[in-house]
């Protein structure tokens, strides 16, 4: 693979990561979110794969792998599977639940959002230009892309109401800590990564029976509703 | 040199004149076809405007100037734009003053005359769609410059020949993540410019819904022709302009003939291509509401900006 | 002697005898008198300015005038181009303003304290530019601030909102003479000196906290003048309170000196201010045209939004004169010099276009007493000149073309890309924003003029005003046509300031070459590969028009337009109740910017007695208030009223008490003196 093909190919996987990390800011129904997800893993896959090709390293070709069936294949069933659980019978009578399929009105709407997104764009190239300016290689320009990422993700988990849609917040968070780690070090040891993995999935787990034991107590999965446990 | 280079003008302004009206009939007759109907010939759009021009001219009364000089303006506009953007050729006479910029304005400048005109009828419908069509307008203008910014930044102008010149002797610029967004983004602000699908749908009959039409209900006869093309040519240039930037190849670069004849067949081709797989998305897409078109717009602003930082920390400027 | 001295001597003595006129002559004669030597005085001004232009260098110092430092002057192509803006634009409007004035009441416009005041206020919009020591330019400074209060306080008999205008503008106009005060003092004193001669050589000297503090006052000061956020809000309140033919001067003249300060203190006499200043002075620039044309597409009173219009515009200026520092300061020479171009091109455009806009607002006001574009409607038909003038105008303030203003934010967007040269952080982000900004600003005036001029202008009179109105007299006409005729020359041949601008821009001293190539007809980028040609564009839309018409002559059968009933949709002719008004053709951008306007209103529905379900009436209303005024300034007023509540109790009454006072400040005061000494 020559220099120009593989910074093509790598920049290609960088602006899909970003723009998943968009598109889950710009859509509404969570299915469609979380789909989103999904291909922000792939994209993510991708640039580990990419990577791993460019150095002959094979544990990152392995990592990449693994990076692709956890955060493009599992993680998305889990949550697809909790989205399910959550959607009105199938008795066939109507239900006056739509609004838990959907990002209905987040704390900031999605035109702001997605100009908050620009800014925090910019943010992020702001402040990784010195970290890129240290080694100049197409590689680590890519870095502002993933601190893009962390701050999106961020930027979900604060503004969206659903526990959804904080799920995939939190997740395209460490998606971007993960990329980060790539595109400034070439990926940390396969055992951290690993254990990050399964940190996550873990993490989702919990946040899936959360979701379910909220739904049980307040018949929603808005956040807000967390407010009535705190003791007066 | 300059026989040939008028003669591609030439050929551009006449091709999108003639050709509006067939993308048109295209496009619907596509739509028709997936939707299960046989849908009328090609040509019908051409039928209609010859049934039209040859009626009555007629002024409503209370109306002034503005409502009479929109669709003449319309068409002027557009036709500059299609002789100024290089469609066909880069080496046109014109190429030195095809600026990007001109050519945003240009379109901006038709889309105020008609909503003048709707406010010149005094009609609730033409007011509602005057006030609609300007904030449609109002809000594209940043995806669109900023689009604009985007990709003249490696081309270092913003003169359209010299970004079309360079996206064909170096295609890596056009794949490159930059190039791609802004694309998009351009590509979103030309269906809100055009008021197709999402924004505004071309075939409604409920004025409420109207965007576009609304502006246009008073115009009879020639006046509504001539509507009706600019409209239509509109939709031409600017996918013709979208194709040019995204895919250049086949634009003739020198002045042989060959490669004129050459080139006017690629831009059908490409047009024909775009225009149909815009019908058939169409058939897909609902309408959003009104006040969901920013949301798509701030979307599409996004993508712009996003193109314009991409090119600054991918390329490492 | 040098022509540009000769014609500020002229303009001197026309505006003495422009006021004597004024205070003196009875009645009938003041009005023509004072207008007359008004317009010799612009005349004068825009001959110096263009002398100077053209590269003439005129100074001057006059000992004996104002003691001990004596008046200095001086003109540059800096100070040419603004003198030579004011100049035409006073020339204009005065024309204007005879048929404006003549008529009106013995109060109001014509009285003898207002004629008196126009031709000083007119003399110091032109002269300003050309002081040339702190002195001088502080008197006339504060010269232009106080006869343009006498000018705004015109009809403030009878109208409450004109005495609160003229309050604000008083308050705001001598905080921002106090900032100005503070930082030419302390620049004079840290460059020993008061002559810009001597500012020009201390300059250097200075430290760079002390060049940081003189940055910041003096841009405070300068941009409160130019209506910027958050200093603006005298400005939606003065220029339309004022009689409409000083709103001209005001909008179109006096604002473009916030930008003419700006420029000469910070590039020519500091020799550029440092890079944080810079992208304040853009940021604030960017914020206000945003700022300005977000409320002027909510307001519906027509020269209020005028008024908005005027903020956002040198915003942009701003905006232009801030990346120009942004460039000069990384070391780029070009880009700046295009950039400060750019901003000079457009206070040229947005000068005429907005007397112009103003003077037709006028018109409009005298003939139907309506500033409320709700109101209006069918003007067209019954002023058809001055709805042809205003069309000219807002067609140069929508950035389109073949209109005026189109070319110098196309120039504004070309330094931006050309600044793309300029590594740097700050650049990156900056720059793409600044473009985001423009264009947003350029899109919603589109927005705003097309319902200025449908909602205002077009379809059918919505009241009996309207309906009455006529068309104004020759003079008037006369003076918008002067305007008109700059519009138009600015739009198709703008190459021909092409050499002025570039001499202006050579005084703020970046080196390098021209910014410009042009032969008259062509603006041509050399380096960006960029050219524009009016009035080849404006040709071209000619040929494409009557193509059009052409195509239709030929393929119609019946040559002749039959004037019918307005279909609309089967309805019939709907009455003028039903037509759109400003306020519903701003509705969904309100609804757009709610987030950001945070509107007021409110529904009250009055039910039938007997029951609830039948409504008898339902009364909506709805304000967009600015935000920032009451964010900001509300807590601020509140805060000097508690004040001033509290200090009642130092004022009891006696006047022993109120001698104390005096003598203990007096003993206080030479006790520190005596310590500090």
């Amino acid at each position: 693979m020559n220099d120009g093909v593989f910074t093509e190919l790598l920049d290609l996987a960088c602006g899909a990561f970003l723009l998943a990390a968009v598109a889950v800011l710009w859509l509404r129904q969570l299915t469609s979110i979380v789909r989103a997800f999904a291909l922000q893993g792939v994209a993510l896959a991708a640039v580990a794969a990419l990577l791993g090709l460019r150095e002959g390293r094979g544990e990152l070709l392995a990592v990449a792998a693994g990076i692709g069936l956890l955060r493009a294949g599992a993680l998305p069933h889990l949550m697809r599977r909790a989205l399910a659980a959550g959607a009105p019978g199938g008795d066939g009578r109507y239900q006056e639940d739509v609004s838990e399929a959907r990002e209905t009105r987040p704390l900031v709407n999605v035109a702001a959002s997605l100009l908050s997104a620009a800014l925090l764009t910019f943010l992020a190239y702001a402040v990784a230009r010195p970290l890129v300016a240290l080694d100049p290689t197409p590689v680590t320009r890519a870095l502002p892309v993933a601190l893009a990422v962390v701050l999106i993700g961020f930027f979900t988990l604060v503004t969206r109401r659903r526990a959804l849609a904080q799920i995939v917040g939190f997740l395209l968070l460490d998606n971007g800590i993960t990329a980060t780690a790539f595109l400034a070090a070439s990926g940390v040891p396969p055992i951290v990564e690993l254990g990050v993995s399964f940190d996550v999935l873990l993490a989702v787990l919990v946040l899936g029976i959360l979701t379910t034991r909220m739904r049980a107590a307040f018949g929603g999965t808005g956040i807000d509703d967390l407010r009535e446990l705190r003791d007066r | 040199m300059n026989g040939i280079g008028t003669a591609a003008v030439a050929a551009q302004v006449t091709l999108v004149v003639v050709g509006a009206p067939l993308l048109t009939g295209v496009m619907r007759k596509v739509r028709a076809r997936l939707e299960g109907r046989a849908g009328a010939a090609v040509t019908q759009p051409w039928r209609d405007l010859r049934k039209l021009l040859r009626k009555e001219a007629i002024t409503p009364v209370g109306t002034g100037p503005a409502f009479r000089a929109a669709p003449p303006l319309l068409v002027a506009t557009t036709a500059v734009v299609a002789a100024l953007v290089p469609l066909v050729s880069t080496a046109t006479p014109v190429g030195r003053r095809a600026d990007l910029i001109l050519v945003v304005a240009l379109l901006g400048l038709g889309t105020v005359a008609v909503a003048l005109a709707g406010l010149d009828t005094g009609t609730a419908f033409g007011g509602m769609g005057a006030s609609r069509q300007m904030t449609v307008a109002a809000l594209v203008e940043p995806t669109i410059l900023l689009a604009v910014f985007a990709l003249s930044m490696p081309a270092g102008s913003t003169n359209l020949s010299a970004i079309v010149s360079g996206g064909l002797h170096d295609p890596v610029r056009l794949v490159s993540p930059a190039g791609l967004l802004a694309t998009a983004a351009l590509a979103v602000a030309v269906l809100a410019e055009t008021g197709r699908l999402p924004v505004d749908n071309p075939a409604t009959h409920l004025e409420l819904t109207m965007v576009h039409e609304a502006t246009a209900l008073e115009f009879a006869g020639p006046d509504l022709a001539l509507v009706e093309l600019g409209t239509q040519m509109r939709l031409t240039v600017l996918l013709g302009l979208l194709a040019s930037l995204a895919a250049p190849w086949g634009i003739a670069t020198t002045t042989t003939p060959l490669a004129l004849a050459l080139a006017l067949a690629v831009l059908t081709a490409k047009v024909a291509l775009l225009g149909t797989a815009l019908a058939a998305a169409e058939v897909f897409w609902a309408k959003l509401r009104l006040f969901r078109v920013p949301e798509l717009l701030a979307g599409s602003f996004l993508l712009a900006v996003l193109a314009v930082t991409a090119s600054y920390f991918l390329t490492g400027a | 002697m040098n022509p540009a001295g000769t014609a500020v001597a002229l303009a001197a003595g026309l505006a003495a005898a422009g006021a004597a006129a004024g205070a003196l002559l009875p009645g009938r004669a003041r009005v023509p008198a004072v207008g007359l030597c008004t317009a010799g005085l612009g005349t004068a001004g825009l001959v110096a300015g263009a002398a100077a232009l053209d590269g003439a260098r005129w100074s001057a110092r006059l000992p004996g005038l104002l003691p001990p430092a004596g008046v200095h002057l001086a003109v540059d192509a800096l100070s040419g181009l603004f003198m030579a803006v004011a100049g035409a634009v006073v020339l204009a409007v005065a024309v204007y303003g005879i048929g404006y004035a003549a008529g009106r009441g013995p109060h109001g416009v014509a009285s003898r304290g207002v004629q008196a005041a126009l031709p000083v206020f007119a003399l110091t919009l032109v002269l300003v530019p050309a002081a040339a020591s702190v002195s001088t330019f502080l008197l006339l400074w504060e010269t232009m601030a106080l006869t343009s209060l006498v000018l705004v306080l015109a009809e403030q008999r009878g109208r409450a909102s004109v005495r609160e205008a003229g309050v604000w503008y008083a308050v705001m106009t001598q905080l921002g003479f106090v900032l100005l005060l503070a930082g030419l003092a302390l620049f004079a004193a840290g460059a020993g000196g008061e002559t810009f001669t001597a500012l020009r050589a201390g300059a250097p000297a200075l430290s760079p906290a002390a060049r940081g503090t003189v940055f910041v006052l003096m841009a405070a000061a300068f941009a409160s003048k130019a209506g910027m956020v958050p200093l603006h809000p005298w400005l939606p309140r003065a220029h339309p309170e004022a009689p409409s033919n000083v709103s001209a001067l005001m909008s179109a003249a006096m604002v473009n000196l916030g930008a003419y300060g700006i420029v000469r203190v910070a590039f020519d006499l500091l020799g550029g201010g440092p890079r944080w200043g810079w992208l304040l002075v853009l940021g604030t620039g960017a914020l206000s045209a945003v700022h300005g044309i977000l409320q002027a597409a909510m307001a519906s009173d027509l020269k209020r939004l005028l008024a908005h219009s005027t903020s956002e515009n040198l915003g942009l200026v701003l905006v232009g004169v801030g990346a120009a520092g942004l460039f000069a300061s990384a070391g780029h020479p070009l880009p700046a010099a295009l950039a400060l171009a750019a901003a000079f091109l457009h206070v040229v455009n947005h000068a005429v276009f907005k007397a112009l806009l103003f003077c037709a607002a006028g018109s409009v006001a005298r003939a139907t007493g309506l500033r409320d574009l709700d109101r209006m409607g069918g003007l067209r038909a019954r002023m058809p000149a001055t709805a042809g003038f205003f069309a000219v105008a807002a067609l140069g303030a929508v950035a389109l073309p073949p209109g005026n203003g189109f070319i110098s934010e196309w120039l504004l967007l070309q330094s931006l890309i050309e600044g793309l040269t300029v590594p740097g952080l700050s650049t990156a982000v900056v720059l793409p924003l600044a473009v985001a900004v423009i264009a947003l600003s350029a899109g919603l005036s589109a927005a705003v003029f097309v319902k200025a001029l449908g909602v205002g202008f077009f379809a059918r009179p919505r009241s009996e005003r309207a309906a009455a109105a006529t068309e104004s007299p020759p003079g008037m006409l006369a003076g918008m046509g002067l305007l008109g005729l700059g519009c138009t020359g600015l739009a198709l041949v703008p190459g021909m300031l092409g050499d002025g601008l570039s001499r202006a821009v050579a005084v703020a001293g970046f080196g390098g070459g021209p910014p410009l190539a042009g032969d008259g007809l062509e603006l041509r980028l050399e380096h960006l590969a960029a050219s524009l040609s009016p009035l080849w564009a404006a040709g071209a839309l000619t040929a494409g028009l009557l193509a059009a018409l052409a195509l239709v002559r030929v393929t119609a059968r019946r040559g002749r337009r039959s004037h019918v009933k307005l279909w609309d949709c089967g309805g019939g002719a709907p009455t003028a109740r039903m037509s759109y008004t400003a306020t519903s053709f701003a509705e969904p951008l309100q609804r757009v910017f709610d987030d950001v306007l945070a509107p007021e209103q409110d529904v009250d529905v009055t039910p039938v007695r007997a029951s609830t379900y039948l409504v008898e009436r339902v009364r909506f209303r709805r304000r967009v208030p600015d935000r920032i005024e009451h964010r900001l300034y509300r807590p601020l007023i509140a805060a000097v009223d508690r004040l001033g509540e509290a200090a009642r109790g130092l004022a009891p009454g006696s006047a022993h008490r109120y001698l104390g006072y005096g003598f203990c400040g007096l003993v206080a005061l030479l006790l520190t003196l005596a310590v500090s000494r």
